[in-house]
C-alpha cells in the first residue's frame, strides 16, 4: 500500500526538492565572467543583493505593494466573505463559482482586462471624460496604483474563500445571543464575529501575502518597464544576464524574506487570538 | 432603525465593490473582444467578431493554444493517477511518523512560489542537458514533467478530502461478501472517490493550462504556451485580437467549471 506513494514522492523529490537544493548551492558560488561560475562557499551574492541600492528599492517596492494589497484584501474581503458564508439559498453554489471563476481564469487574462480599463483611452478615462469630471485622460496604467488594483483583484478571491470557510463555522447563535443582549451589529461584529474569525484572518493574510510577494504577470503588465518587483527581477537575471549565482541568491532572498515575515505575522496573530 | 439601514447599505456596497473588483477585468476582456476598431478606445465605434478569426490566424496563438492543450491533458493524465495513488496510501497505509512529512512534501509544489520553483527547474534542466546530451527545456516532455508537479498537490488535497468523508462499511461489506481487494477497489472505492477525482482533474487541467511562472523559463522557440504568448503580446499592447484569445480561455475555464459542478458541488470542494 505504501508503495503507491512512491511515484509521486519521487517526482516531487526529483523535480522540486533536488532542483531547489541545487539552486541554493549555486547561490553560494562566485560569478566569473569567463567561466560563468566558480565553485565557492560564499554569502557575497546575498550581501551584494542587500547592499545594492537598486535591489533594495525593488525589495522595498515589493514589500510595500504586498503589505498594502494584503491589508486592502482583508478590508474588502471580509464583508464579501461574510455575505458568502451566511448565504443559505441555492444561489450559494453560484456565488462560490463566481468567486472561484476569476481565480481560475489566470493572471495574464485579468491583466489584459485591467489594461483595457485603465489605459489612456480605457473605459475609466472615457467614462470620467464623458461625465465631464476630467478634461484630459488621467494616467492610471503603469502606476503603483494600477499594480495594487491588479494584485488586489487577483488575491481577493483567495481571501474571500479562506475567510468564508472559517465564518461558516461560527454558529449563528452566538451573533443572535449578542444581539439579544443588546449589542449593535457593529459591536457584535467587533466583539464576537471578528475574534472568532481570527484564525481565518491569519490564514488568509499569510496566503495572500505570499501570493503578493511573488506576483509576476501583474507587475510586469500593469507596472510597465520602469516598475520592478522581486519576481520579475529574479527572472531578468536569467533571461537577460548570465550571473546565475546572483540570480539564485535573489530567488532565495525572496523566499527567505517572505517566509520570515509570514512566520512573524502568524505568530503575532496567533498570540492575539489566544489572549482573548 | 436608521443606523441599521445605513449599515445594511454600507455592507451591500462593500460586497458589491469587492465582487466588482474581481469580476471587472474578466468582463472587460470579453467586452473588448467584440469591439470593431483595432485600437481599443471607449466608446466603441461598432461591434465585430472578426477578431476571433484573426486570432486563430496568428500562429503564436494557434500554436500556443495547441501546446497548452496538449500540455494540460498530458499533465492531468499523468499527475491525477499518481496523486490519487499517493492520496490513497496517505489515508490508508501504515506510515507511522512519516505521514505528516510525506503530506507536507506532496503539497510542497503548492507552497513554493512559482518563480523560485521555475528558476530552480530551469537551472536543473540546463544541468541535466549536459548529462543526457539532449534538449530538455523547450521540449514537450520537459514541460509536461514540470506541469505534473503542479497537478500533484491539488490531486492529493482533493482526493484526500473525499477519502476522509468516505464510509468504510461499504468496502468491508463487499469484502465480507467475497469480493477480492482489487474488485472492492474498482467497484466500491473508486466510484465513491469520483467527486474528488473529477475535481482533481478540473483543477489540474486549469492549473496547467493557465500556468505562467513555472513555464516562463522552460518554453523554447516554436514551443510557447498560450499564457506565455499572451504575456509577450501584452508587453506591447492590448487589442481585440488578444482579448478574443483571452475570451476563448475564459470560455474554456467556465465550461470546465460548469461541467465539473454537475459531478461535484464546487462550493463543497474548495
Amino acid at each position: 500500500m505504501a508503495a503507491l506513494l512512491l511515484p509521486a514522492t519521487l517526482l516531487v523529490l526529483g523535480l522540486l526538492v533536488a532542483p531547489m537544493a541545487m539552486l541554493f548551492r549555486i547561490s553560494l558560488n562566485r560569478y566569473d565572467a569567463a567561466q560563468m561560475m566558480q565553485e565557492a562557499l560564499t554569502a557575497e551574492n546575498y550581501l551584494r543583493a542587500l547592499a545594492d541600492p537598486y535591489y533594495r528599492e525593488v525589495l522595498g517596492t515589493t514589500l510595500g505593494v504586498a503589505f498594502t494589497s494584503t491589508l486592502l484584501a482583508l478590508l474588502i474581503g471580509f464583508p464579501a466573505a461574510y455575505w458568502l458564508a451566511r448565504m443559505e439559498s441555492r444561489w450559494k453554489s453560484l456565488a462560490t463559482i463566481l468567486t472561484l471563476f476569476p481565480l481560475l481564469v489566470g493572471n495574464v487574462v485579468r491583466a489584459a482586462g485591467w489594461m483595457a480599463l485603465l489605459g489612456r483611452d480605457g473605459a475609466i478615462n472615457a467614462g470620467l471624460i464623458g461625465m465631464g469630471l476630467i478634461a484630459e485622460p488621467w494616467p492610471m496604467l503603469y502606476t503603483t496604483g494600477a499594480v495594487i488594483a491588479g494584485i488586489l483583484a487577483v488575491v481577493a478571491p483567495y481571501m474571500i474563500l479562506t475567510l468564508a470557510a472559517v465564518i461558516e463555522g461560527i454558529p449563528r447563535g452566538v451573533e443572535e445571543a449578542a444581539a439579544n443582549l443588546g449589542a449593535s451589529p457593529m459591536t457584535a461584529f467587533r466583539r464576537v464575529v471578528l475574534p472568532l474569525a481570527l484564525p481565518g484572518v491569519a490564514a488568509g493574510c499569510v496566503l495572500v501575502f505570499i501570493l503578493c510577494m511573488n506576483a509576476y504577470a501583474t507587475p510586469v503588465l500593469l507596472g510597465g518597464p520602469q516598475f520592478k518587483m522581486m519576481a520579475p527581477a529574479v527572472y531578468d537575471q536569467f533571461v537577460r544576464g548570465t550571473n546565475w549565482p546572483f540570480g539564485a541568491a535573489l530567488a532565495f532572498l525572496l523566499l527567505i524574506v517572505t517566509l520570515a515575515l509570514t512566520i512573524i505575522g502568524s505568530t503575532i496573530l496567533a498570540s492575539r487570538s489566544r489572549s482573548r | 432603525m436608521a443606523g441599521s439601514r445605513l449599515q445594511r447599505a454600507a455592507f451591500g456596497v462593500a460586497v458589491t465593490g469587492a465582487y466588482g473588483l474581481i469580476l471587472a477585468p474578466v468582463l472587460a476582456v470579453i467586452v473588448i473582444s467584440v469591439f470593431a476598431q483595432e485600437i481599443v478606445s471607449f466608446p466603441p465605434t461598432g461591434f465585430s467578431l472578426a477578431w476571433y478569426a484573426n486570432a486563430w490566424e496568428k500562429r503564436e496563438f494557434a500554436r500556443g493554444f495547441a501546446t497548452s492543450l496538449q500540455l494540460a491533458l498530458a499533465a492531468t493524465a499523468i499527475g491525477v493517477p499518481l496523486g490519487t495513488a499517493a492520496a490513497l496510501a496517505l489515508a490508508r497505509a501504515r506510515l507511522g511518523g512519516l505521514r505528516g512529512a510525506l503530506n507536507t512534501l506532496l503539497l510542497g509544489p503548492l507552497a513554493v512560489p512559482g518563480v523560485v520553483a521555475g528558476t530552480a527547474l530551469y537551472l536543473f534542466y540546463v544541468r541535466a542537458e549536459f548529462w543526457v546530451d539532449d534538449d530538455i527545456k523547450g521540449t514537450l516532455p520537459g514541460l509536461v514533467a514540470a506541469h505534473v508537479l503542479l497537478t500533484i498537490p491539488w490531486t492529493v488535497r482533493l482526493v484526500l478530502a473525499s477519502l476522509q468523508g468516505l464510509d468504510r462499511a461499504a468496502e468491508e461489506a463487499a469484502a465480507n461478501l467475497g469480493a477480492r481487494p482489487f474488485t472492492v477497489f474498482r467497484r466500491i472505492t473508486l466510484p465513491m472517490l469520483r467527486p474528488g477525482v473529477v475535481a482533481a482533474c478540473l483543477f489540474s487541467f486549469i492549473q496547467s493550462f493557465e500556468n505562467l511562472e513555472l513555464t516562463l523559463l522552460l518554453v523554447g522557440p516554436g514551443r510557447t504556451t498560450l499564457p506565455v504568448a499572451m504575456l509577450n503580446y501584452l508587453e506591447f499592447r492590448v487589442d481585440p485580437t488578444l482579448a478574443a484569445v483571452a475570451t476563448v480561455q475564459i470560455a474554456l475555464v467556465g465550461a470546465l467549471m460548469l461541467i465539473t459542478d454537475r459531478f461535484v458541488s464546487l462550493s463543497r470542494v474548495v
